[in-house]
């Protein structure tokens, strides 16, 4: 992809993910996208052939998105309980500053799985960011800071967790700010999975 | 005069005290041991299945065996299914087989004068060898068998497989060993009979008659058998008293002053262990023939060793006929190995005898761990007043080199005396 | 044609790979081209007591067990016997691992024990004047044509390649998950193995080594016939400088993943292929291989 093609690209992600977020994922059309970014809606399926691919490749840009952040701090010299609190803090901040990109990942992506059935098989659209979990818990573990168990059982924790209090804040619930609680959360986590 | 004993999977020195020109008492020692029981202490129980066996080179599949007994005897309820049993009766009989060939034509033949036959005895324990690997992966040195049955399962393509390899020994057997039909020699009930044909054993057996050695390396007379199953007896014998209940806790190892092979006894009495007492057990008429006129010397102990090749071929064959593949293979014990807190003990015929494995387990680790070997129970020294097996047979001899003969014919193993 | 001088030394062994040797399905070519001039099992010229005393003639030295400075042969330290054919001969060979690295009766009767040129991977000076002249033919036990080979390798005055174990890299540069019947369910992470079936694969919960031990197992099948992969059960790493390890029949993991990865292959890379081929189902692989 030429640099401004993936300018393009990005683009309209960006767009489709705020629409899905005001809108709703299935009142959102893809003229709609084209309208709102001044694109003829054949252009529009130049990069995306349908509204399910387009769904499937957002998730994967989410995906590698955060993924790259917590691999960035997984590379880190740092203790996992630090990595824990950067990770959550990581995550807040993006559920802060893009929330739509998290409010796809959670109410999209998680409750419209008949979308992704076909395409994004098991966690394979989500493989970069489920990844680098996997190595902050292999590597917790593996220093002696986790305690062993399930994969699923930690990652149900973690990932519920995060997503229950980036729900609150989207329905207008929390009193606070998502930063606010960044120390605590981190607390409660790390106590939940330590040894 | 000190003999140093070698070619035996170690070594071993055979002092001799003479009087009166004669042999008197003979010190065996075995002068190393690996300290395997004490490797044991502290693992995890199933990895005792993976050490054991590496006790010994060429009887190891006979410590995996045991290895697994023991570990099974330690839970309350175990279910193996009967092609699992099958399966492992099958790889250690062929095991058996594959020893008796090796010490006929390397370890025998020589003693006699004879040649070594390095090729005959590698093609037939090559064949047993492809048998046991067909289901346990390779051999020396598989743990295929694990608690609750057996890892691998098996295609009617591994059974016909494997009756070819059986088939084949039989074959190299007849022609070489015997000179006659297996079925025949098993039927043979005359010593006189098992004379008149060319094979290597009837040649063995002619120099035993022309030098006279008939009567050459009796001992006490007394034999033991542990591990019973679909073809051995378990009992012991002495003379025409046999009885069948063979209470463990009688089983006694005691250490030996001066060598690391520790003596065994049941109810303080030296017994003899292998093929001449399965044989007496299981009274096969060559053997009883044999006994009858020459008691427990090597004729007796040296054909039941060939004979038992004739009958575990036999037996294997029917047994093979009697697998259900259909079966289970393996049944995953109801409680896991971590949970468990027991003793057990395993005891299975090897190729020299009956060899017996003791565990005590603490939350599925080894507490304690004790291998009794067959060769313990055969050539472990006793005291001058109370001589070991293979002392005994040795007393009144006047040559070394015929007590070394005498010494052999138990099959010596000195890695798993000493183990 | 001259046969090559070959003298084979026990040290603190089960003899096992004297016994493995013996399953070399050409031992009459062998035997046409080495002479025992001491061997455990096989008639010599030579007694133990003449390999002690006498000054023989020897082009290979080979040695199996592990190495203990109170070990004795013949009433001899082990270490003596090898360091005056070590001298004389053109190459070491260790055959197996206790030989190699130390390997199984570590932590048993003798407290010093080693492989020759190794203390499990740490190289030490036992023999360091030797060092170029040895090659390890690890395995518990040795396969067969891995040590007659490497023997008619020597007698050909080939170049071996070892690897930095000392081990022929033609045979130790695989890993014994190459050539494994069970490996599709590996590829596809089918991880749902059972003992005693034909499917499935012992890398996720048996704790099979395969996919990180060095070695030919499933290209060089054991007895001519299997592998114990193939058989069903897991690889036990015996080849390498940590045989045995603790608790062999399962997989060590945190958080669910396996802490030894395939060689060569970062986490990373691991867990994203595993991530993505988890995400498909097979049905070849979910049924049995052999149906009705």
């Amino acid at each position: 992809m030429t640099p401004k093609k993936r300018q393009k690209y990005e683009a309209i992600i960006q767009k489709s993910l705020e629409l899905f977020a005001s809108k709703g994922f299935y009142n959102t059309t893809i003229p709609d996208i084209a309208n709102s970014l001044k694109m003829s809606v054949g252009n529009m399926y130049n990069y995306f052939k349908s509204k399910d691919i387009l769904a499937k490749e957002i998730i994967q840009y989410i995906s590698v998105y955060l993924g790259q952040k917590i691999k960035e701090i997984n590379e880190e010299d740092i203790s996992t309980k630090e990595k824990t609190t950067k990770i959550i803090k990581m995550y807040f901040e993006t559920a802060s500053i893009k929330p739509e990109m998290i409010d796809y990942f959670l109410r999209i992506y998680l409750s419209n799985r008949e979308v992704f059935v076909d395409s994004c098989q098991g966690m394979i659209c989500v493989n970069e960011f489920v990844t680098e979990i996997m190595i902050y818990f292999e590597e917790g573990v593996k220093c002696g800071e986790l305690r062993d168990q399930d994969f699923f059982s930690a990652f149900g924790l973690f990932m519920g967790y995060l997503g229950g209090m980036v729900f609150l804040k989207g329905e207008n619930i929390l009193p606070k700010e998502l930063d606010e609680y960044v120390e605590d959360i981190s607390n409660n986590i790390y106590k939940a999975l330590s040894v | 005069m000190i003999k140093l004993i070698e070619k035996i999977e170690g070594e071993a020195t055979l002092d001799f005290n003479f009087k009166d020109e004669k042999i008197e008492f003979v010190d065996i020692k075995f002068n190393s041991t690996r300290g395997v029981e004490n490797i044991l202490k502290g693992k995890n129980a199933l990895d005792a299945l993976v050490i054991n066996p590496r006790v010994c080179g060429i009887c190891g599949h006979a410590h995996l065996i045991a290895t697994v007994k023991a570990l099974e005897s330690c839970y309350k309820d175990i279910k193996i299914s009967k092609k699992a049993e099958i399966i492992r009766e099958l790889t250690l009989n062929f095991e058996l087989i594959h020893n008796h060939f090796k010490w006929f034509y390397l370890t025998l033949f020589p003693l006699f004068g004879f040649k070594q036959e390095v090729l005959k005895a590698s093609y037939a324990s090559q064949l047993m060898g492809k048998a046991i690997a067909t289901f346990g992966g390779q051999y020396p040195h598989t743990s295929y068998a694990v608690v609750g049955g057996v890892v691998c399962d098996v295609t009617s393509m591994d059974i016909v497989k494997i009756h070819s390899y059986i088939d084949e020994t039989i074959k190299f057997f007849e022609k070489n060993v015997i000179d006659v039909d297996v079925e025949k020699f098993i039927l043979c009930d005359n010593v006189d009979m098992a004379l008149n044909s060319e094979g290597d054993l009837p040649k063995i057996l002619k120099e035993i008659y022309e030098k006279e050695w008939l009567e050459l390396g009796k001992s006490y007379d007394r034999f033991i058998v542990f591990g019973g199953n679909s073809y051995f007896k378990s009992g012991k014998s002495h003379k025409t008293r046999v009885s069948k209940k063979l209470p463990f806790e009688y089983v006694k190892e005691e250490k030996n002053k001066s060598s690391y092979a520790k003596n065994v006894s049941f109810k303080d009495k030296y017994y003899e262990v292998g093929p001449l007492s399965r044989a007496m057990l299981k009274k096969i008429p060559l053997i009883k023939d044999s006994h009858r006129r020459y008691g427990d010397s090597i004729l007796s102990r040296i054909l039941a060793r060939v004979c038992e090749m004739a009958q575990l071929l036999n037996h294997s064959k029917a047994l093979l006929k009697e697998l259900d593949i259909s079966e289970a293979s393996y049944i995953e014990p109801q409680v896991d190995i971590s949970k468990i807190s027991a003793s057990g003990v395993g005891a299975v015929e090897a190729a020299r005898g009956s060899l017996i494995h003791k565990v005590e387990l603490e939350e599925g680790k080894i507490k304690n761990y004790e291998i009794i070997t067959p060769t313990q129970w055969n050539l472990a020294g006793g005291s001058r007043e109370n001589q070991g097996i293979s002392q005994k047979a040795m007393v009144g001899l006047k040559d070394e080199k015929i007590a070394e003969l005498v010494f052999k014919t138990f099959d010596v193993c000195s890695v798993c005396t000493t183990h | 044609m001259k046969k090559l001088k070959v003298l084979w030394l026990s040290a603190l062994s089960c003899n096992g790979n004297t016994h493995a040797f013996f399953n070399y399905p050409n031992l009459e070519y062998f035997l046409d081209n080495f002479e025992f001039i001491y061997h455990p099992v096989i008639d010599s010229e030579y007694s133990l007591e003449d390999i002690v005393c006498k000054d023989i003639e020897c082009d290979i030295l080979l040695v199996e067990g592990g190495i203990s400075d109170d070990f004795l042969r013949a009433n001899t330290p082990i270490l003596d016997i090898i360091k005056k054919y070590a001298k004389k001969v053109k190459k070491i060979v260790s055959v197996g691992t206790c030989a190699s690295f130390g390997g199984i009766f570590k932590g048993g009767a003798y407290n010093d024990v080693t492989g020759l040129f190794f203390d499990e991977e740490k190289k030490i000076d036992r023999l360091e004047e030797f060092r170029d002249k040895a090659i390890n033919v690890s395995g518990c036990p040795v396969h067969p044509d891995i040590l007659v080979n490497t023997l008619f390798s020597i007698k050909q005055e080939l170049k071996l390649k070892l690897d930095n174990l000392l081990r022929p890299k033609e045979y130790f540069a695989y890993s014994i998950h190459n050539g494994c019947t069970r490996n599709e369910y590996f590829e596809y992470k089918v991880d749902n193995h059972k003992f005693g079936e034909l499917e499935g694969c012992m890398f996720y919960e048996h704790g099979c080594q395969a996919p990180f031990t060095h070695g030919s197992c499933n290209k060089i099948l054991w007895n001519e016939v299997n592998s114990k992969t193939r058989a069903g059960l897991p690889c036990m790493g015996c080849t390498e400088p940590s045989f045995p390890r603790e608790n062999l029949f399962s997989t060590k993991k945190n958080m669910g993943i396996p802490q030894e990865l395939p060689l060569g292959v970062n986490k990373r890379t691991y867990l994203t292929l595993a991530g993505i081929t988890k995400a498909f189902t097979i049905e070849r692989l979910q049924k049995k291989l052999i149906d009705d």
